[in-house]
């Protein structure tokens, strides 16, 4: 369901640009989703489409990119995906995860940047990590008319 | 027309949440100890009892202490308009501790900009008078971030004991505070004293208010006890009575709510 939510934002974020640019029709946007946030890339762009109406967005096409999760330990260098993290994001207390109406959720899927907090380094244990990509929330083009 | 460049879909969000609510204060000081988040729990609580729509968000990334003081916990709940603040009575409390519970996080500083603005942005906080925001310690990224997320929207309540080297840190978050356009609402001096037998004895020292509000070109607006009830009790039991604590923070709500815009 946080799709849905996820997907006002993004079309909140769209007629924010379109305000900021004149007047003009959008007939493309492209968006981009970190693998972190274990989002369904077809509901996204189902319920992208779905609140896209209105003569500025009605019939613009829609692209939705998954960009892959990827890590890198500042203390001994190593660098790993989400494979790995899925592991350690398996042992997660069900305390902590998000009570949606049909399911639970990792906070990782409203709050990708809140990875530190449940992923370490897989080789030192060390919580000093990055993630190069993979928490990304963002609309990268609209295109207008 | 064609653009390629990326767009904040977290800011936009925020922003569209922003024009639901009426006032924002920011409660700092820069450093720490000085009971920023009993402040800004009790200002919290008081408001919200006074009738006003009030919310508190609690933006310290590394040491979210909102939930402990309020007694509130894991999990969090999703809706249809984004995630649900926990209540305390009728106040609506959002913080990153709900997340994580007694899991550190740590955190440099680039990605911490974009987890506040996803907190804020992601909760439906409905419509509102207030929204109270607890500052952590340091002029850091959560404050700065702040800063920016509520820029043009906000004030700053400054968070001070009586201690000399505390009004100097906060000094230097008055002079931020200036540059950053955020205007100030007043001091808090949290820890004035302790009341005991009808007596007040002052752990941290007396101050010249006079002095105090030169220093900080700010006006005192309360003077709040130290009360030790508060730890063992909770501050919203402690705030349910009719005592000097209570009473500080009531005028404390009265003073922001008349002077608000």
């Amino acid at each position: 369901m946080h799709e849905l939510s996820i997907a006002q934002n993004i079309v909140d974020a769209v007629l924010s640009e379109v305000q900021k640019n004149g007047k003009g029709r959008v007939t493309e946007i492209s968006v981009d989703v970190g693998q972190l946030m274990q989002l369904d890339r077809n509901a996204l762009a189902f319920a992208l489409r779905l609140l896209m109406t209105g003569p500025v967005l009605k019939g613009a096409r829609v692209h939705v990119r998954v960009r892959k999760a990827s890590f890198s330990c500042r203390k001994c260098e190593l660098e790993w995906g989400m494979a790995e993290a899925q592991k350690q994001l398996a042992a997660v207390p069900d305390v902590l995860r998000v009570r949606e109406p049909d399911s639970k959720e990792l906070p990782l899927h409203f709050l990708p940047s809140l990875y530190p907090a449940f992923i370490h380094c897989p080789r030192c244990g060390s919580s000093d990590i990055f993630s190069k990509e993979g928490e990304e929330m963002q609309l990268r083009r609209v295109v207008m008319k | 027309m064609k653009s390629n460049e990326k767009y904040a879909v977290s800011l936009a969000a925020a922003r569209e949440r922003l024009g639901r609510i009426a006032n924002v204060v920011l409660i700092g000081s820069g450093k720490g100890g000085v009971g920023k988040s009993t402040v800004a729990s009790g200002l919290a609580i008081s408001m919200s009892r006074a009738g006003q729509r009030t919310a508190l968000l609690d933006v310290d990334i590394h040491g979210a202490s909102v939930p402990e003081y309020l007694d509130l916990g894991p999990p969090v709940r999703s809706g249809m308009k984004g995630l649900q603040p926990k209540m305390k009575d009728s106040l609506s409390v959002m913080s990153l501790g709900l997340f994580t519970g007694i899991l550190p996080v740590p955190m440099r500083g680039e990605s911490k900009q974009e987890l506040i603005t996803q907190l804020f942005g992601l909760t439906d906080w409905g419509c509102l008078d207030y929204l109270i925001v607890d500052l952590p310690p340091s002029m850091g990224d959560e404050l700065l971030s702040a800063f920016s997320l509520f820029a043009g929207r906000a004030t700053l309540v400054l968070v001070t004991t009586p201690s000399p080297a505390s009004v100097s840190v906060v000094s230097r978050l008055r002079r931020l505070a200036e540059t950053e356009g955020v205007r100030v609402r007043g001091v808090v001096v949290n820890m004035a004293y302790v009341l005991s037998d009808r007596k007040k004895t002052f752990p941290f020292g007396t101050f010249d208010r006079k002095l105090l509000e030169a220093k900080l070109r700010s006006a005192v607006i309360a003077e709040i006890p130290l009360e030790p009830l508060v730890s063992t009790l909770g501050i919203a039991a402690v705030l349910n009575d009719s005592n000097e604590f209570s009473r500080a923070f009531d005028r404390l709500a009265e003073s922001i709510t008349f002077n608000s815009p």
